[in-house]
């Protein structure tokens, strides 16, 4: 075992090095004093290694390393993309880059929405109090060096203040071009108080993907947040969401990933008031060469505040799926009621599950429980389901959706949650 | 025996919602009394108030046990007094053996009120012989308290408690609720079996077909926390016919 | 009576539970000091006080070597920081590394020779050290149950009952200084074969300066014929305790093993770092408990023992069974996972715990059940109890490796939380790596129930007394798990733990 001062040694080492050869990007004075103290935080803290206690399930350094491994373009095959059907208003990034051209006007009633190229450069913004707090604020107890990186160096992504209910969602697109691109995103999404808005994610990003989205959602507001994250194989990538929730706000997220090499997703979800409730949720199917991690962090800061973690993975022929969820739960937040559930079902010997589904409990009055399973489809079902006429394959894709059907389930507008269903199913049909 | 005097109670958490304003009655030794009324009224409140659960407060008047101030007392203090609530929902408590949870009772009282603890042969024998009169088995006895029991299981387990615990006033409140005719003619045989000179009875009900079994000398109808009116078992039988309605109009005129 | 007898079994907390509550009115009941002049090795560690206490052992060279190998790394080692527990520095140069009473320089031929205030300790602390003594609470069982003891105090083993015995059924049990002298072949084989010297930087500790400890070795095919018992006392100031325990099952034996501990009252800090491995072969079965009662400190968290444990069993062949049942109660900081290696095919491991932290208690307790072979199975019940401003976690892991196919896991896994000055953490790790296997993990956490404890009191309880009871209740799952004396024993201790908690 390496002693832990060494440790430290070499991380801040391989952060040095990694920074060497970078220039902050230029742009107004409180950008630049966030981005300032971003990549401080950055060369504090080092570069994310296998033994940091949440790094222990997935190993960080393709998405450090200094080089981007040339990943194939997913053949699409003429299918339309997820939310096609959804009337919206679109914001098209290609290769992690804004590209006005395929986007809409960037107007909507009860929104306004700016690019972050832009507003970085005046010094009037309302996102000046936002940008890279939430991502300072979350820097402990676990270190996230990957999203001090992102708010340093990011110069793409959007900054969305909802002010009333739009009447359509908000979605962002990210087309993947280049067989290279080593894209930085960074959203801030304010939800004024009382204001609801949803936001819609899709696409693979880049073949290297760091991506922050900071939601701060103001007393009464709600988001409705939904992810589709692709299905090209070979990229790798991490996305931070970090959240701020006031009294009697509502988030609700949810993440559908399919297949990549090395998928990192982190929510960092601050229950900041009274009766607010977060739900987190996550579908991922992965096949092949395919690491997918989900790594949940819920603060209950405040009394009554309600949170839901429902996590399932379907994995085979290599795939390894990370859940590691902690709910944290302050001596003032009386009245929590915490709730997690983290399952895989493992379609073949070579599949893997590792979680670490936390509890770390300082209020007494509280109602908190998790539960984590992991195994293969139930041979009875299975056998009830042949019994009645069903082919094996049909049933194996039924039981396979009905497994994960609690997770779509967290999506409050079954639209979008149909949409995703229907697309899992053609998934599963034609891949047998 | 128990004597209310203008009780006023008010929700802990929230002193807007009085629910007892004003309450009085006075029950002697050896009598069986009805509270009636309807939903809201204050039924179980009193029988909290009165048995010392946390979550009230009494902003006026009084209660007492043989003259003994209940109020100020802890809940395990007046049972130990004498006092003993049948509850409408009975509580589950999972680990704990029923056997168990009635010994630890019955000589924390004893040891209150300076007895001898009973030894376990003498114990068993007693619990043994009162169950068998409720119908409890030994089954019944050995499995954890009220967890996985029927409703008509629960309410006899009461019975059984009170039969154990010899209290000097029984409050049941809603004891009939979620049975059906054979299990409470069964709760009912068992209470008439504990009544005697020494032993009052206060019976919170709903309906008055728990009465046809347990006769009440005295009925009271209770209606937005304060009695409005006392009478005899055919008091029992008016609200049967005519509903609360005619009552509470009444006391309002 | 046996009717009695056996409902009270069934039922959880009992008359006695209670009484004994009364009896032992609210303090630490072992935490009188015997005056007994020690001879103590100087304070400090080193390589000479690691030779010394080897010297004063008479071993061998070999074990000198291996000791001194331990040692080596250790110093190379850093204290663990992963727990959740917030460990003052230690200072390894101000603890004494061996103390011995002087009245046992020459070591006793009986227990006659023994120093009367030794005897007189053990009286004290409820041991029976007589041949055919009963132990308390075995009411009804009309000829008793025999439990064969050996007592460590300080350093120091002080005699083994029923030697003559278990020798007739081929039981080996004896301190493990003595092994190293009648039985070396077996110590130098099994030695350090679970838990090597540089496992973690406690076991390295205590591989270099064990001083004693136990030794059972039960052979192919026997059933020991009794419970075999070991209780460990810190009673000498600054003394660390580290005794070691070495459980060999041969093929197709059984045997049950019980482990007790307490300490003095002192307003410093004592350390306590055992070791115990246990190996198991084919078919064997090992039942482990341990009622650990170290002085937790005061109201304040003043003084206690920091208790650093290393507990694993190697259940090397197939069908091995081991079965881990602990009531941890005292301590100031417990470091604890017993674990269960399930590397033969269709080995079974089982672990069952209460831990109750109160006051200034720190606990991180849990286990590890790694499965190696085929068609393992492993089974976790653990009941966290956290009271005053206390913190108390569960830390486990469940591991499947590639070629445990068919396992199996269930684990569940309950926090109680009194007061809302006190945490209560869960920290389960799972690693399932292979498809046929099934884990499933369940977790808890709540208060003590209001109702339960309002229903208690309406019939009469005073609220400690229904705390005690409700919470009995709440570790019921783990309690009948235990050997009968022990059940007693431990649902006293969670009455006792817990007063003050409330009101």
């Amino acid at each position: 075992m390496m002693p832990r001062a060494k440790l430290k040694a070499q991380k801040v080492e391989a952060a040095q090095a990694l920074l060497a050869d970078r220039t902050l990007p230029e742009g107004g004075a409180w950008i630049t004093k966030a981005r300032n103290a971003a990549q401080a935080r950055v060369r504090d803290m080092g570069l994310p290694t296998k033994r940091d206690e949440y790094w222990r399930y997935t190993d960080p350094r393709r998405l450090t390393d200094a080089g981007v491994v040339a990943g194939a373009l997913h053949d699409t095959k003429g299918e339309p993309l997820v939310f096609d059907q959804i009337d919206r208003i679109k914001l098209v990034f290609v290769d992690g880059v804004f590209d006005e051209q395929a986007s809409d006007p960037l107007v909507l009633d009860g929104v306004e929405i700016c690019q972050l190229s832009q507003a970085a450069r005046t010094d009037l913004h309302w996102a000046r109090d936002l940008y890279g707090s939430l991502d300072a604020r979350a820097q402990s107890p676990v270190e996230r060096p990957l999203a001090s990186l992102n708010t340093a160096y990011a110069t793409e992504g959007v900054l969305i203040r909802v002010t009333g209910k739009p009447q359509k969602p908000i979605s962002l697109i990210y087309l993947r071009k280049s067989e290279t691109a080593d894209a930085m995103l960074h959203h801030v999404i304010r939800v004024e108080a009382g204001a609801e808005a949803t936001v819609l994610e899709n696409g693979p990003i880049a073949t290297r993907f760091n991506q922050v989205m900071e939601v701060d959602i103001a007393d009464g507001g709600t988001l409705h947040h939904i992810r589709a994250q692709g299905r090209d194989h070979e990229r790798v990538g991490s996305a931070h969401l970090f959240a701020r929730l006031g009294e009697g706000a509502h988030l609700k997220s949810f993440t559908l990933t399919a297949n990549g090499a090395l998928i990192r997703n982190d929510s960092i979800i601050w229950l900041d008031g009274a009766g607010g409730s977060a739900h987190v949720a996550g579908a991922t199917v992965g096949d092949g060469a395919f690491h997918h991690d989900d790594t949940v962090f819920i603060t209950h800061g405040a009394p009554r505040c309600e949170s839901r973690q429902v996590f399932k993975k379907v994995l085979r022929g290599g795939a390894v799926g990370v859940f590691q969820g902690k709910i944290l739960v302050d001596q003032i937040a009386q009245l929590t009621d915490g709730y997690q559930i983290s399952q895989s079902l493992l379609l073949d010997e070579n599949a893997q599950f590792l979680a670490k589904p936390e509890l770390e409990i300082y209020a007494d009055d509280v109602k908190c429980s998790h539960g984590s399973t992991s195994g293969e489809i139930d041979d009875n079902q299975l056998f009830y389901l042949r019994a009645r006429g069903v082919p094996e394959d049909t049933a194996k894709t039924l039981l396979v959706l009905a497994f994960l059907a609690e997770a779509l389930d967290e999506i409050a507008d079954s639209a979008f949650a149909d949409d995703l269903r229907t697309r899992l199913e053609a998934w599963f049909e034609r891949r047998g | 025996m128990l004597e209310i005097k203008n009780l006023h109670a008010e929700l802990e958490d929230d002193s807007e919602v009085k629910i007892l304003k004003g309450l009085s009655l006075k029950v002697n030794p050896g009598e069986v009394h009805a509270i009636m009324g309807p939903n809201g009224s204050g039924k179980s409140t009193l029988s909290y108030v009165l048995s010392g659960r946390d979550g009230y407060t009494v902003t006026d008047g009084s209660a007492t046990l043989e003259g003994v101030d209940l109020l100020e007392m802890e809940a395990e203090e007046r049972a130990a007094a004498g006092l003993f609530l049948a509850f409408q929902y009975p509580v589950e408590i999972p680990g704990v053996g029923n056997m168990t949870f009635l010994r630890t009772a019955v000589n924390a009282q004893r040891k209150a009120r300076g007895q001898e603890e009973l030894s376990a042969g003498e114990f068993l024998k007693v619990v043994r012989a009162k169950a068998k009169d409720l119908q409890i088995d030994a089954d019944m006895l050995k499995r954890p308290v009220n967890v996985g029991f029927s409703g008509g299981e629960k309410k006899r387990n009461e019975i059984l408690q009170m039969a154990m615990l010899e209290p000097k006033m029984c409050i049941l409140d809603e004891t009939d609720s979620g049975l059906d005719v054979d299990a409470m003619k069964l709760v009912a045989d068992g209470v008439n079996a504990l009544r005697d000179a020494g032993r009052s009875f206060l019976v919170i009900t709903h309906y008055q077909r728990l009465l046809d079994h347990i006769v009440p000398d005295v009925v009271h109808i209770l209606s937005e926390g304060r009695i409005i009116k006392t009478g005899g078992p055919e008091l029992a039988l008016e609200v049967e016919r005519n509903g609360y309605a005619d009552l509470m109009a009444e006391a309002q005129a | 009576m046996a009717v009695l007898d056996e409902t009270q079994m069934r039922e959880g907390v009992d008359r006695e539970t209670v009484e004994t509550v009364q009896s032992m009115a609210g303090t630490y009941k072992h935490g009188w000091e015997t005056e007994i002049e020690m001879d103590f090795a100087p304070k400090g560690l080193n390589e000479d006080i690691v030779r010394l206490i080897s010297e004063k052992n008479n071993e061998p060279e070999w074990l000198l070597e291996w000791r001194l190998d331990a040692y080596r790394r250790w110093l190379t080692m850093e204290s663990p920081d992963w727990a959740m527990l917030n460990i003052p520095e230690i200072d390894y140069q101000e603890q004494y590394y061996y103390a011995k009473p002087k009245s046992m320089a020459e070591k006793p031929k009986s227990l006659d020779d023994v120093d009367p205030k030794l005897l007189e300790t053990y009286a004290k602390l409820g041991i029976p050290l007589k041949e055919q003594m009963l132990l308390a609470g075995v009411e009804g069982a009309e000829e008793g149950r025999k439990v064969a003891v050996d007592a460590v105090f300080d350093s120091v083993s002080l005699g083994t009952t029923f030697k003559k015995e278990l020798a007739a059924a081929g039981v080996i049990f004896c301190s493990i200084s003595e092994a190293v002298q009648d039985h070396p072949e077996l110590v130098k084989k099994y030695l350090g074969s679970v838990v090597p010297q540089n496992d973690n930087y406690f076991a390295a500790l205590n591989s270099a300066v064990f001083s004693d400890g136990s030794f059972v070795y039960i052979p192919a095919g026997v059933k020991c014929p009794m419970e075999l018992s070991t209780y460990f006392r810190i009673n000498a100031e600054n003394t660390g305790q580290f005794e070691r325990t070495l459980i060999v099952a041969e093929k197709g034996s059984h045997v049950s093993y019980l482990e007790g501990c307490t300490a003095p009252k002192r307003d410093t800090n004592q350390l306590h770092a055992a070791v115990v491995e246990i190996v198991i072969l084919e078919d064997a079965e090992v039942k482990y408990s341990t009622v650990q009662n170290w002085f937790p400190g005061d109201e304040n968290g003043k003084g206690g023992i920091y208790n650093f444990v290393t507990k694993r069993a190697d259940c090397r062949e197939d069908r091995a069974k081991v079965m881990w049942t602990q009531v941890e109660t005292g301590s100031a900081i417990t470091w604890k996972y017993p674990s269960c290696i399930l590397r033969g095919d269709d080995t079974q491991g089982e672990f069952y715990s209460i831990a109750i932290a109160n006051n200034w208690q720190q606990a991180d307790t849990g286990t590890k059940m790694v499965h190696l072979g085929k068609n393992s199975r492993s089974r976790i019940v653990s009941k966290g109890i956290s009271a005053g401003h206390a913190q108390n976690t569960y830390r486990g892991l469940v591991s499947m490796h590639p070629k445990a196919t068919s396992s199996r896991n269930y684990t569940q896994c309950d926090s109680l939380l009194i007061g809302d000055k006190c945490g209560a953490h869960t920290v389960p790790y799972i690693e399932v790596r292979n498809a046929s296997s099934r884990v499933e993990h369940e977790a808890t956490t709540s208060k003590v129930d209001d109702d339960q404890l309002f229903y208690c009191r309406s019939r009469g309880m005073d609220e400690e007394e229904a705390v005690a009871l409700v919470v009995n209740g709440f570790c019921k799952e783990v309690l009948q798990e235990l050997p009968m004396e022990f059940a007693m024993e431990a649902q006293a201790l969670v009455a006792i733990s817990l007063e003050g908690s409330v009101g």
